[in-house]
């Protein structure tokens, strides 16, 4: 039996009394787009940056590409492409400058093959050469998504990427996701955009207060949809916190307790 | 409507402390100028029980303040991006010039005033009060500390003064700042007795009426015109500039295996004021320090040797370039890529010994035309090993965030009492150098290269412990 891409058994990570993940277990096969929803504070970004050896967990063990990522930090991410949340290019870099810099820390070869081909499915040929700090933030995001990606990875983290893309962007960068998890790869793609991931995820999974609540593939929602499942879902894990109630009334889970952890 | 200066001014005071207390926990904050007071207590008790010089202290005293002052008044007009870079995602009310009906230029203005009244009273009155030990213990008298502390802020105005006209200069022209600058050194080179008599320093040695209107008008004319002439940023196209990066990296491959080195190399080169920055601030304290050098017999009975004490001086200054090598970074950035911490900071320390040490060579070698070869021999030998000895010091404590992190009162004390471990053995050699200059010299060397060792050794467990922290989640908030 082929090894799953992403595997995780009870991952647990404490910031002082705020526990941001709670025995966490999940496993995702390669080759395909899981979809990670939760609201703010869910754990969604602790669990990206434990998977990714960024962040050592209190508790749990993880595999992700064949690697420990607990154990080996440095060799998970040299098998995995990181597109973080609130990540900014270099500054005084320019966009070629920066992939150059991407591909030498990856030890790349054919950077310019690379480039131009991504310059061009994200239309910012023109920017190649302008620097980083000048970008515009949907520009920035292009290159940020861009260099998840450089090395083509098996597995790739990618949190909220449509962010402040333009809504053709956002289309070519959907369909370019659907299609890189169709040739084999592994895309965790963690986001608020309900739509986005019944709309291209193979599976998703909802998570809340750090605890992996349900796994569905949302293709075979019938009645409800994933929004609604999603609402059920959370509010039925915040009854008796006092926030829990009407799935219409989204602010109740907008304020779902562990909002102070990490997101 | 128009917003009252006395709002504003509150509203950024409300704002700087919340930052600062956030940054590091209120009561940490609240104990950065209780640590203060005491290290310049405990430097005035040393100087006192030692017998050395009030003069030199207080003199000192006055150019550090005007030296904070210099820094105060060009910090306050980084633009968003430096400060994002500096504090992540960060805004302050100086920047809301486009959302709210207030000028750029009276937003600068209060704010400005709101840093000088703010380090005013935390920064400069803490350390004036830190000198009450030579009331007790040496010959300052009780009634001269009023007007010491009445110096010392003129001293810090003139800082700021003089720092907003270059930059409000730098806004307009590029060659103005220089011609100004020159015009400066050379009046103070022409006439160094005028020079010394006007400054607040002067002022508090003989206070004269012509004195005392010169410390005051100058830093307040200074200041107006920086903030007249300042010419706010507009977003101007898009700067773009040609792949330096592969050039660079391959000509730095041997030691730069990852390109991280010749990233942090173009940060120093393309952010303000390029690679000339860093010969500049050295050029700043070299001036201090010769002047002082120069002058410093005429007051008082010591002459220090010249080498050494620019060698221990330059070597502290020597941290702004470790400053300017990081503020690009953080650890979060490396995070996502196969880097390990370890890694950027050895390209911190190879891109720190090929700008921090030329720079400070090339001083002692000014060195060298103004004091003569002498002990200045003994200070470029001293110089390298005390350098390395700052860097490690300062990644170890301070990290990848080096200016974030000294406002930290455990890390800032930590800090100073690792620098003085040296400096001050190395400022007592100095002064003993003309006694036995053969035997002097050996040990400052000795000092230097253990303290050498010592440097190399925390920059090895720099990345060790950083990483241990980053992967801990303990570098936020």
């Amino acid at each position: 039996m082929t090894e799953p891409a992403i595997e995780a058994t009870g991952l647990t990570k404490r910031y002082g009394g705020v526990t941001a993940l709670d025995a966490l277990d999940i496993e995702v096969p390669r080759g395909e787009l899981y979809g990670f929803l939760g609201p703010n504070g869910a754990g969604k970004s602790t669990t990206i940056n434990v998977l990714t050896g960024q962040l050592v967990p209190d508790e749990g063990t993880a595999r992700v590409a064949g690697v420990d990522p607990v154990a080996e930090p440095v060799r998970a991410r040299e098998r995995v492409g990181i597109l973080p949340e609130n990540g900014r290019p270099p500054s005084f870099l320019t966009v070629r400058e920066y992939f150059d810099f991407v591909a030498t820390a990856r030890d790349l070869d054919d950077i310019e093959r690379r480039v131009d081909r991504w310059a061009e499915r994200l239309a910012f040929t023109s920017k190649l050469d302008t620097l980083c700090t000048d970008l515009s933030q949907g520009e920035r995001q292009k290159v940020l998504v861009t260099q998840a990606f450089l090395h083509e990875p098996d597995v790739v983290f990618i949190d909220e990427p449509l962010t402040n893309l333009d809504p053709i962007m956002q289309e070519r960068a959907k369909r370019f996701f659907r299609s890189y998890a169709d040739d084999g790869n592994t895309v965790f793609l963690s986001t608020h955009f309900i739509a986005t991931a019944q709309e291209v995820c193979s599976r998703v999974g909802i998570v809340n207060r750090g605890r992996l609540l349900a796994e569905l593939d949302p293709r075979e929602l019938e009645e409800e949809t994933l929004l609604d499942r999603f609402f059920a879902t959370v509010d039925a894990d915040s009854v008796g916190d006092g926030v829990a109630g009407d799935p219409s009334d989204p602010a109740a889970v907008m304020e779902a307790p562990g909002a102070d952890a990490e997101d | 409507m128009r917003v009252p200066v006395r709002y504003l001014f509150d509203q950024m005071l409300r704002e700087e402390w919340r930052m600062h207390s956030r940054l590091f926990g209120g009561v940490r904050f609240a104990l950065f100028p209780a640590f203060l007071t005491l290290l310049a207590a405990g430097t005035a008790t040393f100087f006192a029980v030692a017998g050395a010089s009030e003069a030199t202290l207080l003199a000192g005293l006055h150019v550090v303040v005007a030296l904070v002052g210099l820094q105060v008044g060009s910090i306050g007009l980084v633009g968003r991006d430096a400060l994002e870079n500096l504090l992540g995602d960060t805004t302050l009310l100086i920047y809301s010039a486009r959302t709210l009906p207030v000028s750029e230029r009276r937003l600068l203005f209060v704010f400005v005033v709101k840093d000088v009244a703010y380090y005013a009273v935390l920064f400069i009155a803490p350390l004036v009060v830190g000198t009450l030990p030579l009331v007790v213990l040496g010959s300052l008298s009780l009634g001269a500390v009023p007007l010491l502390l009445a110096t010392a802020w003129l001293a810090f105005g003139f800082g700021v003064g003089l720092s907003l006209l270059f930059v409000g200069l730098a806004t307009r022209s590029r060659l103005a700042p220089a011609v100004v600058a020159g015009g400066l050194l050379a009046g103070g080179v022409l006439r160094p007795d005028l020079a010394a008599t006007l400054t607040p320093y002067g002022l508090f040695v003989d206070p004269t009426p012509a004195g005392a209107a010169v410390s005051v008008l100058l830093p307040l004319v200074g200041g107006a015109v920086g903030l007249r002439l300042f010419e706010f940023d507009r977003r101007t196209p898009a700067r773009t500039a040609a792949n330096q990066f592969r050039a660079l990296h391959g000509r730095l491959r041997r030691v730069d295996r990852q390109g991280l080195l010749a990233k942090s190399l173009l940060d120093v080169a393309r952010s303000s004021g390029g690679l000339w920055k860093v010969l500049f601030s050295q050029g700043l304290v070299f001036g201090v320090v010769a002047v002082l050098l120069g002058y410093l017999p005429d007051i008082v009975p010591v002459r220090p040797s010249p080498g050494l004490t620019l060698a221990a001086v330059l070597s502290l200054g020597a941290f702004t370039t470790y400053n300017w090598l990081c503020q690009y970074d953080d650890a979060d950035f490396f995070g996502t890529y196969p880097i390990p911490l370890a890694a950027v900071f050895r390209a911190k320390l190879y891109g720190f010994l090929l700008l921090a040490v030329p720079a400070g060579l090339f001083y002692l070698g000014l060195g060298v035309a103004v004091f003569g070869v002498g002990s200045l021999l003994v200070g470029a030998a001293v110089y390298l090993p005390v350098s390395l000895y700052v860097f490690g010091v300062t990644a170890y404590v301070a990290g990848l965030r080096p200016t974030e992190l000294l406002f930290d009162t455990p890390v800032f004390a930590a800090f100073t009492v690792a620098m003085m471990a040296v400096l001050l053995p190395l400022v007592v050699l100095a002064i003993a150098y003309p006694l036995d200059p053969t035997l002097v010299a050996g040990l400052a060397v000795a000092v230097a290269v253990v303290a050498g060792g010592v440097g190399y050794a925390l920059y090895r467990r720099a990345g060790p412990k950083w990483t241990r922290r980053a992967r801990a989640g303990q570098l936020d908030g």
